[in-house]
């Protein structure tokens, strides 16, 4: 089974607290700590052990089921990590330029498919004449929804950009 | 994943999956660098390989990862995990809506550009992005060795 040496290979190059994390911070809802164990291929116990270290970093937040504790990121260090990304090779001129940037390709796609919302998309990409035409709506409002998220977060960057910057010298 | 104000945000659901595929995928060793894409918008990764330590002859060789959450946190994802390189090939596994078969998920590829697309339903054991990314580099040099 090529699947189960994929697995073996991601074993190899990422350690087991890797493995942790990542599954534990793209999880689309609140998982218990076998669930998590199970998709990162490490034991039951090493999972839970780690899951407690990122929970104490903050990286994870627990959540009370009805059986067992659930593990979710933390919107906090998900959003600081995603700024983090963004204040690393951008100066305030260019977070000003990113921002005209964003909005254009948002007012390019408004007034291409005269929507106002990726949502109006895609409700019009379920009614387009051909598939291929679905097929392209939908994945120009899948897009338009990470670029409206993106917008958010270089204008929380503008706006606080004294206080996330800090000291760091600004890019060569 | 959970928005700033606690409810489900697909756009940073979305960003932080292709964050943490840009991640783990530079520690596959076929995998030379990653990007995001376009430069500040980040809708996708790009990967640069080395198609030898995949079994190919071609010189050069790129992946490309789309990644959507999915409208609602108990939606499926929709993504596309595309291959191509300097001799014109260009294959990838997807899951996503498509007239081609039946259900989402397919395997798509053509020896040119010019060729059309052949499609093939597949099934991918878990949807959890960071193992399905290794499990698809698997099944990409197990199909570039047959080659």
């Amino acid at each position: 089974m090529t699947d189960a040496s994929g697995v073996e290979r991601w074993k190899e190059h990422q350690s087991a607290f890797d493995r942790v994390r990542s599954v534990a911070v793209t999880v689309s809802e609140p998982k218990s700590a076998d669930r998590i164990a199970e998709q990162a291929h490490v034991a039951g116990n090493t999972a839970r052990d780690h899951l407690q270290r990122l929970v104490e970093m903050n990286v994870l937040q627990t959540i009370s089921g009805e059986t067992a504790t659930l593990y979710a990121p933390d919107p906090l260090y998900t959003r600081m990590q995603a700024l983090r990304d963004l204040l690393d090779s951008r100066d305030r001129d260019d977070l000003l330029e990113l921002r005209g940037a964003l909005q254009e390709q948002v007012e390019d796609w408004q007034s291409e498919y005269n929507s106002d919302f990726p949502g109006d998309l895609r409700e019009q990409a379920a009614h387009a004449d051909t598939a291929e035409e679905t097929r392209e709506m939908r994945q120009t409002a899948n897009d338009w929804e990470i670029i409206a998220y993106r917008l958010r977060l270089v204008e929380d960057a503008i706006e606080h950009y004294s206080d996330y910057a800090g000291s760091t010298p600004a890019p060569a | 994943m959970f928005a700033f104000d606690g409810g489900y945000d697909p756009g940073e659901a979305s960003q932080t999956i292709l964050f943490e595929l840009r991640r783990t995928v530079v520690r596959h060793p076929a995998v030379q660098h990653a990007s995001s894409e376009p430069p500040g918008q980040f809708i996708r990764v790009v990967a640069t390989l080395d198609p030898a330590a995949l079994g190919s002859d071609a010189d050069e060789g790129t992946l490309t990862i789309r990644w959507y959450a999915g409208e609602t946190a108990d939606a499926e994802p929709e993504f596309a995990v595309h291959y191509s390189d300097s001799t014109e090939f260009d294959c990838g596994w997807h899951h996503e809506p498509n007239p081609h078969v039946e259900g989402w998920a397919h395997y798509q590829e053509r020896s040119t550009a010019d060729d059309d697309y052949e499609y093939e339903a597949v099934e991918f054991g878990s949807l959890q992005p960071v193992p399905l990314i290794w499990a698809i580099l698997n099944r990409l040099e197990a199909r570039l060795t047959d080659r």
